[in-house]
Order: structure tokens, then sequence, then C-alpha cells
């Protein structure tokens, strides 16, 4: 609190009654926050705290205390390669699914940017799968693709096609597909915003100018919209490396570990393993490597949100 | 606040009839493969046993309740429960998010509390692998006696959706005139009164949005439910996966149990839209 009490002999009653406020209003302040304040202290920064301690213990589910053990967790990751294997496969994942998710979500958020009729209807359509439960997904996806049950399969093979969706083969592909099908959405939502915040005048003096379709969208369209495609970006981005719900229902992270994302591999490690230290060694690399980027991230998606709330 | 009109940026004014019905045509077809996994669950659901393998791809022939009346009631499931855990994580994670939310972000944005610094932390924290906070929770939740309540996954879900809401609801009251609350200050009302007096019904809305958001997300909850949960406290999301491995595969049972488990998030994705696109479009992540 940077308030300054105004402390010298009062000139008058006004300035009396100016300095009482501003003291009010910085106790104020305080009671105000207190309730974060507190959340905060046990819920962010203890937890980040014991977090970090316990990647340099041993702790286990039955050894929940944990005793000291240096930098073992993390020389016991380097050398098994199940870290380096569930790493690659999540950055592969994320940059494939993104990739295709912003083309796709950026496609479809022109295609709906026009009237036409039961627009409404489709719109609200298309937003469903951002709100089902990424865990119940999974268990719909089961259901559609199931070898004995779902309609995928029984699709294929009226087709002539015998594919074993869930071969080692095929599950990765198909992990990458059911993730668009998820959350191409959610790119067209966030672009799909923006588009409408869109200064129509730049439009209309384009047109004026007689550019056409596709010189108005990359020569006006594109870097007025920039931040937004940054933001819709990142915000996919951070999810998709951590993927866990869709992909734990469905595969658990097999067959082997070849879908194993580093939440799954964190997660498994804690509670299939019992080993609580390597996970938290684990999770620590995760942050830290995740930390330099925050400040520029936050800046950037920060003063797209700033902007469009004004 | 940004609220989609229908005002759409085209490049040629007038399209003919013909061609926006295209338009209807690829658009309406993206809503159905988007939603096919949705849609499959709810036809399988009111298909009998026999018919769901044998006919995997049409419409049920003979529609059936029975799947709905297993899992509500009549085939001892604890679904009814596991509907109302989640029901009370995501209620409370609201009353809670907002309670400390709201006083906060007023003390940072108007009585100058912390400053920009927090709004920052909180976007920051929003970026974090909420995986790094699973093994800490854990611990903490076991020494705490929190390990499989309600308020425990209460705790969590606040802490999932706090940064979302203080960053809204920041925006939110930025959006409101100093003035209003200077001339109840004139008028010797004191920072409680005036908060409560005033901007708190000018930040209704606002709130309502962050109350959405904050409902399906917790509803939508699974990996601490996983971790921080066993059985007294365990919602939907990780019910419904039970079922496959406690009781045999029962398909139709199954998918009547995830379509319910869906509804109240469709519910106020059809009906509160507008708050919906309005608070993910404004920088939120989904956690």
């Amino acid at each position: 609190m940077s308030t300054s009490l105004d402390t010298r002999p009062a000139l008058g009653t006004r300035k009396r009654a100016v300095a009482a406020r501003k003291r009010s209003r910085t106790i104020a302040a305080g009671v105000l926050s207190l309730p974060l304040i507190a959340f905060a202290a046990v819920f962010v920064v203890y937890p980040l705290i014991t977090g970090s301690m316990t990647a340099f213990q041993a702790s286990t589910l039955f050894d929940l205390a944990g005793t000291f053990n240096g930098i073992d967790n993390f020389t016991s990751l380097f050398t098994s390669d199940g870290f380096a294997k569930s790493a690659g496969f999540t950055v592969l994942f994320s940059a494939i699914v993104v990739t295709v998710e912003m083309v796709l979500g950026f496609g479809l958020a022109l295609l709906v940017n026009r009237r036409f009729p039961g627009k409404k209807v489709f719109f609200t359509m298309i937003l469903l799968p951002i709100m089902v439960a990424p865990a119940l997904l999974g268990i719909m996806f089961r259901l559609l693709l199931n070898g004995d049950i779902g309609a995928i399969p029984a699709l294929l093979q009226g087709l002539g096609m015998s594919v074993s969706l869930f071969s080692p083969d095929s599950v990765v592909p198909l992990l990458i597909v059911l993730d668009i099908l998820q959350w191409t959405p959610f790119t067209f939502l966030i672009i799909y915003a923006g588009l409408q915040s869109f200064p129509s005048e730049l439009l209309e003096a384009s047109a004026v100018d007689g550019a056409g379709y596709f010189r108005s969208l990359f020569s006006v369209i594109m870097p007025v919209l920039t931040p937004v495609l940054f933001a819709a970006f990142f915000l996919r981005a951070i999810d998709a490396l951590r993927t866990f719900d869709v992909i734990y229902v469905l595969t658990a992270g097999g067959p082997g570990t070849s879908t194993t994302t580093l939440s799954i591999y964190i997660y498994k490690a804690a509670f299939e393993s019992g080993d609580f230290g390597r996970a938290a060694a684990a999770a620590l690399i995760i942050l830290v490597c995740l930390i330099p980027f925050v400040p520029f991230i936050v800046k950037r998606i920060a003063s797209t949100g700033m902007e469009k709330t004004k | 606040m940004t609220v989609i009109e229908d005002r759409p940026v085209t490049v040629r004014r007038r399209t003919p009839n013909r061609r926006r019905w295209l338009f209807t045509a690829i658009v309406g077809a993206i809503a159905l493969l988007v939603n096919v996994p949705l849609l499959n669950a709810i036809l399988v659901s009111f298909k009998p046993d026999g018919e769901i393998a044998a006919n995997p791809l049409g419409l049920p022939t003979a529609p059936t309740l029975d799947h709905y009346a297993n899992v509500l009631y009549a085939s001892g499931y604890d679904f009814p429960r596991f509907f109302a855990n989640s029901a009370m994580i995501a209620l409370g994670t609201v009353i809670v998010v907002l309670a400390i939310a709201v006083p906060a972000t007023y003390a940072i944005v108007r009585l100058g509390f912390g400053g920009r610094w927090i709004i920052n932390s909180a976007s920051g924290l929003r970026l974090l692998p909420a995986i790094f906070f699973v093994v800490p929770f854990f611990l903490l939740f076991t020494t705490l006696g929190l390990q499989d309540s309600i308020p425990g996954l209460i705790a969590a879900n606040t802490f999932l959706n706090l940064p979302l809401a203080i960053i809204l609801l920041a925006a939110g009251l930025r959006d409101i005139p100093n003035e209003i609350e200077e001339a109840a200050s004139v008028d010797g009302a004191n920072v409680y009164r005036t908060l409560w007096g005033i901007v708190l019904p000018i930040l209704a809305p606002t709130m309502v949005a962050v109350a959405v958001l904050v409902f399906i997300f917790s509803w939508n909850d699974y990996l601490f439910a996983l971790v921080l949960s066993t059985s007294n406290a365990t919602p939907v999301t990780l019910g419904a996966a039970n079922f496959i491995t406690s009781t045999g595969i029962r398909w139709g049972d199954i998918s009547a149990a995830s379509f319910l488990s869906t509804l109240p998030p469709l519910v106020f994705a059809v009906f509160a839209q507008r708050y919906l696109v309005s608070g993910l479009s404004a920088g939120a992540v989904k956690g």
C-alpha cells in the first residue's frame, strides 16, 4: 500500500477530513483484499513452495513427509526416457493441433461472418463442444469409436475399410483429429469475436478502393486482427501443452507410453508409481521452462482483453 | 465487454439469396460435425440394449427411457449422488470465487491495492500448468483433512478459477465511470456502502458472466477431482467414467449418464451465450 498519510498539523478541517478519508480507504483496501491474501497464501504460495521442495526430496505415496535427496529426482528423470518421450509427444501433438485449429478456426470465422439463414442456431451449436466437460467428451468418443458398438467403426466397415482405431499406428492421428474436432470451436469463437470488433470503416474504405476479398483479407483484416490471432494461438497452445482429460480417458497414455502427455506422465509418476519426488521434479522443470514466456504472453493477452472490454 | 452483434464484416455488400443458403448448408454441416460425439451419445442413450450393437448407425427403432431410469434410480448406481456433488462443488465455487474476487478486485482497481502487479500475476497464474499443483495440493489436503471432501474440491476449483474472475471483474470495474463513486463519497457514503449499494448493482452483468464461466469450468474439472476425491466427493466427470469399469460395459447407461452430466453446462451455453462469448474472448484460458 503506497498511500502516504499527511501527518503534518492540520491547516483546516477540510484537509483533516481528506486525510481521514484517505486513511479509511487504505484500511478498506486491506480489509477487502484480506480474503484473497489469505486464500493465495494457503492455496497458491504455500503449494508453490512445497511443490518445489518436494522436487528435491525422496517422497512417496507411503512416505509423504519426504527426505532431502538433492538432484536425484532430476537425474532419474533424465536417465530414463519416459520424461523426454512424453515431452516430445506433447510438443509435437500441440504443434500440430494448434496449427490446424488456428487455420480452421480462422476459416470458419470468416465463413460465419456474414448474414445467412439459421446463423444464430448454428453459431450456438458450434460453441457446444467448448462447454462439454473434456472427460465426458472422452467417454462420448469411446462410445463413438468402440470396435463393437461405435458408429465410426461401423461406418468404416460399411465402406469396406477395416481400421483398428486404437492400434499403435493410428492412435496418434486419431487423438489429433479428436482434439481438432473439440477445440476448433474455441479458436473460431475468439477470432469471430475479434472480427466483430473490427472497425468497419476500414473495410468500407478498402471496398471503395476496389480491393478484392482476399486482398482486403490480407492487407486490411489480418494486420488489425493480429493481436486477436495471437491471443487465440497462445490460449490454445497453453491448453494443448497441458492436455490431460480426453487422452487419459481414451487411452490412459497408451498403448505403451505412445500417447503419454506431460500431464499424464506427472499424474502417473505421482499416483501410479507413487513417486511424488519425481512427479514434482518433472512439474518444476515444466514450470521453469514456461516462466520466461509468462510476462510476454500476459502483456499481449492482457492488453487484448483490456482493449476489448473498453 | 464484447457483445457479439450481428454485424458481419463483409467486403461485398449484397449477397444473392441462393448463395446465403449455401452458407447455411456449409456452416450447418460443420455445426453437426463438431457435435457428432454428443449427438451419437444421445441416440445411443435411447436405444434398447439389444439395438446398440445391432444398429450402431441408425436412429433408435424402438426408443426407450430405460437407461435414464437405470442411471437415475432403477439399478442402484450412485449417479444422483455424483450429480449432487458436482452441483455443490460448482455452486460452492461460484460463491467463494465471487466472495473473494469482488472485494479484492475493487480494492485493486479503485483503492490502489497492489496495482497492476496483482492483475498481471493473476494472468500469469492462469498460464502455469495446473498439473504442477496436483502433488502439493494432495499433500496439503491430506494434512488439512480436505481430501475427498466437497469443501476441498471447492477450494481447488476456486484456485483454478480465481485468476479468470479477477481479470474479468477488473475489466468490468474499469468500465464503470469513477464519477458515480465520487458522487457517493461526497454524499458521505463510506467505501463499503459505496461498493455494496452502488458498485455491485452496476457490476452485476460482469458478475453473472463470471458466475456462468466459473460454474461450467468447476463442473467440468476432471484432473483435480481425480486426485482429490476417492468416493464421498466424486463429481460426475469422474463418476460417469466409473461406470465403464464398475458395471461391466453398459453402453446405454453410460451414454445416458454422460448426456445428463453434460446438460447443466449445455443449458448455460444456450441461454447465457452472450456471457460466455464475452468471458471467453476477454483473454480467458480454460482451466
